[in-house]
């Protein structure tokens, strides 16, 4: 980068160390670049932006802005992160990311553990995306709709959780940890007073890991 | 006859809660050089495929890098000379129970907020030694200079 533009873009950040306390180095010498410790807000992966809050020892703090930058005492007022400082600062955290979790569902007929045709048909994809990957831990979680009793459902869709597993693993995945669980009719996906069929409800949530 | 029935509740109790300690609640996913996984008084060079467990706490070595994925779907990942603890981890969406706690000694981290965060924000946070981050549901980078203010 070019020096003006390289020097307006580090100001905010040049500005808080100093204000920190940071010694000013002889005139000579060539400047160094101040430690600090901070938090900056990124865009989550799907694109949409949260919130960061720091309470520091010296006050507190709101990220609302991607890419702004607060010290983690709390002593200064969020300000766009220097680029250069970013990329020293995290390139290798940010390429050691693993790759985000994978989710389907997978929904049965009525009553049973018999999987509805569209999803026997999305079973192979979900083992030729889990194979990609370098390790695989797969969690897969039944769920009921609100027809009959609590125990009934638990049982029916733990049934369901397990036939899902059963089929993935005869499809030859090679599974490092797997996780079966069933939560009944207590994680609703589609909200329903209770004793109500719902399709959407009778599903096992696969996850990629 | 009440007193060994107490007895026997206690330690059903005790291995329950050591049962439920037990489980993993996430996984090493990416490494580079060398880093180690610290739980208790047991200590592993940490691998791909590497549990975590409630009260691990993760360090890299100098031109390392860690990543790990939690069982809500939150991503870690740690650059060089970084220690990492996880003090508090609940996650029984079904029960209402949801807690991420975790501690930043020094080092360098990138957060890729999960379900805990998204059910209940407040029950996220990463404590550094000047201060304590709050989490809504969001991705952030956070570097502890432990020679910095």
């Amino acid at each position: 980068m070019s020096g003006p533009a390289w020097r307006t873009w580090l100001a905010p950040f040049l500005l808080i160390g100093a204000l920190a306390g940071c010694a000013a180095p002889p005139p000579s010498s060539p400047q160094p670049v101040p430690k600090l410790s901070y938090v900056a807000l990124l865009p989550s992966p799907d694109g949409s932006v949260g919130v960061v809050e720091v309470q520091g020892t010296r006050g507190t703090q709101r990220l609302t802005r991607a890419h702004d930058a607060a010290l983690l005492d709390g002593s200064q007022a969020p300000a766009p992160v220097d680029a250069a400082r970013f990329k020293r600062d995290f390139a290798d955290a940010i390429a050691a990311r693993p790759e985000l979790p994978l989710h389907f569902m997978l929904y049965f007929e009525t009553g049973g553990t018999q999987l509805t045709p569209e999803s026997m048909e999305l079973l192979p994809r979900i083992v030729d995306r889990a194979a990609h990957r370098r390790t695989v831990d797969l969690s897969v979680i039944g769920h009921s709709d609100t027809v009959g009793k609590t125990d009934l459902n638990d049982n029916l869709s733990l049934r369901r959780a397990q036939t899902v597993a059963e089929i993935i693993k005869g499809m030859g995945l090679k599974v490092d940890a797997l996780v079966v669980e069933s939560h009944g009719k207590r994680n609703l996906l589609v909200p329903t007073p209770d004793g109500t069929p719902e399709p959407r409800n009778r599903r096992v949530e696969v996850t990629i890991r | 006859m009440k007193m060994r029935l107490f007895a026997l509740i206690t330690l059903l109790a005790a291995a329950l809660s050591a049962l439920a300690d037990e489980a993993p609640i996430g996984y090493v996913k990416t490494l580079t050089g060398s880093a180690t996984i610290t739980t208790g008084s047991n200590k592993v060079a940490a691998q791909l495929g590497t549990p975590l467990f409630q009260g691990s706490q993760l360090k890299t070595g100098p031109k390392s890098s860690l990543g790990v994925t939690f069982k809500d779907d939150t991503v870690m990942s740690f650059g060089a000379d970084t220690v990492l603890t996880v003090d508090e981890y609940l996650y029984a969406p079904s029960q209402g129970k949801l807690k991420l706690g975790s501690s930043l000694a020094k080092g360098s981290m990138n957060y890729v907020s999960g379900v805990i965060a998204k059910l209940q924000p407040d029950a996220v946070s990463v404590k550094t030694p000047t201060g304590t981050i709050g989490v809504r549901g969001t991705q952030f980078v956070v570097k502890v200079d432990d020679t910095a203010p």
